[in-house]
């Protein structure tokens, strides 16, 4: 934007000094842009930002994307939300207490708190909301978020009619959640769009068609103005959001940059305001020229290494202690990756607040590799019958790199590492089924120890991709998943984290970086943990 | 030409549905599903799902079902971009790819019979040897390292021409040149060889023998036979060209049809890429056909039908 004005203007003065046939050719592109500029022009104060790919739908019970969440964040309000920094603070309600037992919460709504279209916002409409996320013929694909409320997974599954969900208006501004189990994280969970209120009167009035432009109202800083599929979404500011005082921004443009090099090349044309990626094989460009519009922040996240315990030699724990001991994570993320991530022999990611983890801290390299040997020597993989591996990994540059450095180290230790890549999709897939031998996973999202350690949980599922199952552990959890008390809870999550991380399963690796790139123009952009930026925090400068 | 149009009609019916009936079942056997997602679902929840896409019936008779509903130009609800139908998606998207497809077809077509003839009426001579050399650099240049290469030097050095996006005549401009290029240069080639090659025909001889003016020997006498395999490969360029390309459509951003072709298949959103392959099969139907009718207007020997 800052660019553009100047050069247009120069190119204008030349313009009319020589107008030749040869230079009328040169305006010709010139011409093009007028429309540009103006478009420019009127939506100066809209803010443009890259938001990775298209959205799948901006129903807050369907969605299933990061992507979708940044925009309905900025639609959609709900019980709980976070502040400019990523912390939990009061959102539709503006207080709520927890019974002793930690089962029963009371939510009181704030008095002002109105749809776009003007309509108060009521316990009900959060009742009704919850019901329809678990309404089996919503097919919500996040429902499961919600199984901390009695009678969550009945209803979902269809054993119980939704009105059976422990949720219910106790008043028209009070609202009365009550548990299965204690579950100290729920006021996190509840900013997810899992949790946001539905209109009750536009969807009964328009059903599934009250999420497209035009129909949808919504409780947040925004409200949808337009939906071009693949092209933008665009958001206007919402006069009746109850903190619409201090929304600056007129309007925000969510664009698809799916491909993140022409997110970039987008990016430097002062076509976008901010990108939440951009290609690796650019950060030193970046840091010589963008340095003012680099934002590395490590993300609540933690990419491992997934081992399938069930074949063979990865049964075998002193085969998985050798190849997760002799991985130089520092390296990796000092060298390799180079964008300030931060590494973990922890599976709950080291930026977790109030979560100290008690892994032990590793001894030196060398003497790792000589354990890491000595251990492959017992397990009968010595010089004579070296231990091969197929490491599995999402297509990439830069998850190649990684591998690649990991099939060096591996060799330092006397292993043949054949590498195999499959797009994402395909990725999971075979991981689902147990169809790998070792593999690169990931896993970001809520910051509290459980979300993590429930990865390793012997009846998780699916996502237990290497199939972990120990006792010791699995008790430890349920215990864990019982105490109401934060702190007692804590103290079993971590004792858990040592017993379970001591058989191996996983090789946690870092914490990724989010590189981002705001223009410095842009001002409330705070480097948060958690990657949250709400349109209504961010100003113009 | 009644009879041969209706042989043709169903013979594209036919390849259509063979298409249709490969591509459905290619697309169930690949691995993963449209809900396999960066976040997991629990049995319950996918269980639902598939019952509201009807996933949970026996292949066939999903084969059946949209079968179906493709007679009644239904082509269904995406699977993943939940609030709209494909319909919807395809209605919004094709304008687009036609849109710079079809500016990119009248570049490449234009320029390139003229630059082919000129080539060839200057035969061996400077301007036909810088003509053919371009020609050869266009066809070797792939889009891929011709488009990132436009945006650098025409959007972000320069700053003449946005870099993506699609809300302006001037967003067209970069992805139908980058798009037209290596057709350009096919054309370029094509029509040179063709015209090289009646140049030297018995007719055109005489006519330059008689003292016709170039001009008219060009238009009347060398251009109608000489353009025949031109375009025999105007109908599998415009399918193409028209039907949206993915690669340009990634590097500038467009919301066209290409797009919605490659993120339906890395999705597995079975019901788009099922449109988008039928809208492109019909398109190249459509073309063959309507290039095998020009051929008659063209070459008096050709009869169809017969």
């Amino acid at each position: 934007m800052r660019r553009r004005g100047p050069r247009g203007v120069r190119d204008h003065r030349a313009g009319s000094r020589f107008i030749t046939s040869r230079n009328a050719l040169r305006l010709l592109p010139l011409l093009f842009s007028v429309p540009v500029l103006l478009a420019g022009a009127v939506d100066a104060k809209v803010l443009r930002i890259g938001n990775g790919g298209e959205p799948e739908t901006l129903d807050p019970h369907r969605y299933n994307l990061r992507l979708e969440e940044t925009i309905l964040n900025d639609l959609f309000v709900g019980l709980t939300t976070f502040d400019a920094r990523g912390n939990i603070v009061p959102g539709a309600a503006e207080r709520w207490s927890v019974s002793e037992d930690g089962l029963t919460w009371t939510f009181q709504l704030r008095e002002d708190g109105k749809w776009s279209d003007g309509q108060p916002v009521t316990a009900g409409d959060f009742v009704h909301a919850f019901q329809r996320l678990l309404d089996p013929e919503t097919a919500a694909s996040l429902a499961h978020f919600m199984y901390p409320v009695r009678n969550a997974a009945a209803v979902n599954a269809g054993a119980a009619p939704p009105t059976a969900l422990g949720v219910r208006a106790e008043a028209p501004r009070t609202l009365v959640v009550e548990l299965e189990q204690p579950f100290p994280f729920f006021a996190e969970r509840l900013i997810y769009p899992t949790g946001y209120p539905v209109p009750v009167h536009a969807v009964e009035r328009l059903g599934d068609d009250w999420v497209k432009p035009g129909n949808m109202v919504s409780n947040g800083a925004f409200v949808l103005e337009d939906w071009q599929p693949h092209a933008h979404v665009t958001l206007r500011r919402n006069s009746h959001f109850h903190d619409a005082d201090s929304v600056t921004l007129e309007g925000v443009r969510y664009l698809p940059t799916g491909d993140s090099h022409a997110a970039f090349s987008r990016y430097r044309a002062g076509e976008i305001d901010a990108i939440g990626d951009f290609p690796s094989g650019e950060m030193d460009w970046v840091r010589r020229n963008l340095v003012d519009h680099l934002r590395l922040t490590p993300l609540v996240s933690i990419m491992y290494l997934v081992f399938n315990v069930t074949r063979p030699p990865f049964d075998d724990m002193r085969v998985r202690e050798a190849l997760g001991i002799a991985i130089d994570r520092e390296l990796l993320t000092g060298r390799v990756l180079r964008s300030d991530e931060v590494p973990s022999v922890s599976l709950v990611p080291p930026l977790v607040p109030g979560y100290q983890s008690a892994v032990p801290v590793m001894e030196e390299r060398t003497a790792r590799l000589e354990r890491a040997r000595a251990l492959l020597e017992d397990a009968g993989h010595g010089s004579e019958d070296p231990l091969a591996v197929t490491l599995r990994y999402i297509s990439g540059d830069e998850s190649k790199r990684v591998q690649v450095a990991i099939a060096a180290m591996w060799k330092d230790i006397g292993v043949a590492t054949t590498l195999h890549h499959t797009e994402l999709k395909s990725h999971f897939a075979d991981l689902r089924q147990g169809n790998f031998e070792v593999a690169q996973a990931g896993w970001f999202g809520e910051n509290n120890p459980e979300h993590y350690l429930n990865l390793l949980v012997s009846d998780t599922g699916d996502v237990n991709y290497g199939r972990f199952a120990s006792k010791a552990f699995d008790a430890l959890m349920a215990r864990a998943h019982a105490e109401p008390e934060l702190e007692r809870r804590l103290d079993l999550l971590r004792e858990a984290e040592v017993v379970g991380l001591a058989e191996h399963p996983v090789t946690p690796l870092y914490a990724v970086t989010i590189r981002a790139l705001v223009h410095p123009r842009v001002g409330g952009w705070h480097p948060n943990p958690r990657n949250v930026h709400g349109a209504r925090y961010l100003y113009w400068r | 030409m009644t009879r041969f149009l209706a042989r043709r009609l169903v013979a594209s019916i036919v390849t259509l549905w063979a298409v249709v009936t490969v591509v459905f079942f290619l697309l169930r056997a690949a691995p993963g599903g449209p809900f396999d997602g960066e976040r997991r679902l629990t049995p319950e929840v996918e269980a639902n799902l598939r019952a509201a896409y009807h996933l949970d019936e026996p292949l066939l008779a999903q084969y059946a079902r949209y079968l179906g509903m493709l007679l009644r130009g239904d082509l269904g609800p995406s699977f993943r971009s939940k609030d709209f139908t494909v319909n919807e998606l395809i209605a919004g998207g094709l304008p687009v790819s036609l849109t710079v497809g079809g500016l990119a077809l009248a570049l490449a077509a234009g320029l390139g019979i003229a630059a082919g003839t000129g080539a060839a009426l200057a035969r061996d001579g400077p301007r036909d040897r810088w003509l053919t050399f371009a020609a050869t650099a266009g066809l070797a240049l792939p889009p891929i390292v011709v488009a990132p290469l436009l945006v650098l030097v025409f959007a972000v050095t320069l700053g003449w021409l946005p870099a993506g996006g699609f809300t302006s005549p001037a967003h067209v401009v970069l992805p139908a040149v980058a798009l037209a290029l290596p057709y350009l240069a096919a054309f370029t080639r094509l029509t040179r060889g063709s015209v090289a090659e009646t140049l030297a025909a018995p007719h055109v001889r005489t006519a330059l023998a008689k003292g016709l003016p170039t001009r008219r020997i060009v238009a009347r006498h060398l251009l109608p036979p000489a353009l025949i395999p031109v375009v025999s490969f105007l109908g599998p360029a415009a399918a193409a060209l028209l039907a949206g390309s993915m690669v340009i459509e990634e590097v500038f951003s467009l919301p066209g049809l290409g797009r919605f072709f490659v993120q339906g298949a890395l999705n597995r959103d079975y019901t788009l890429v099922m449109g988008t392959v039928v809208v492109y099969a019909t398109l190249i139907l459509a073309f063959n056909l309507a290039a095998d009718i020009v051929y008659t207007r063209l070459d008096p020997r050709i009869r169809l039908g017969k």
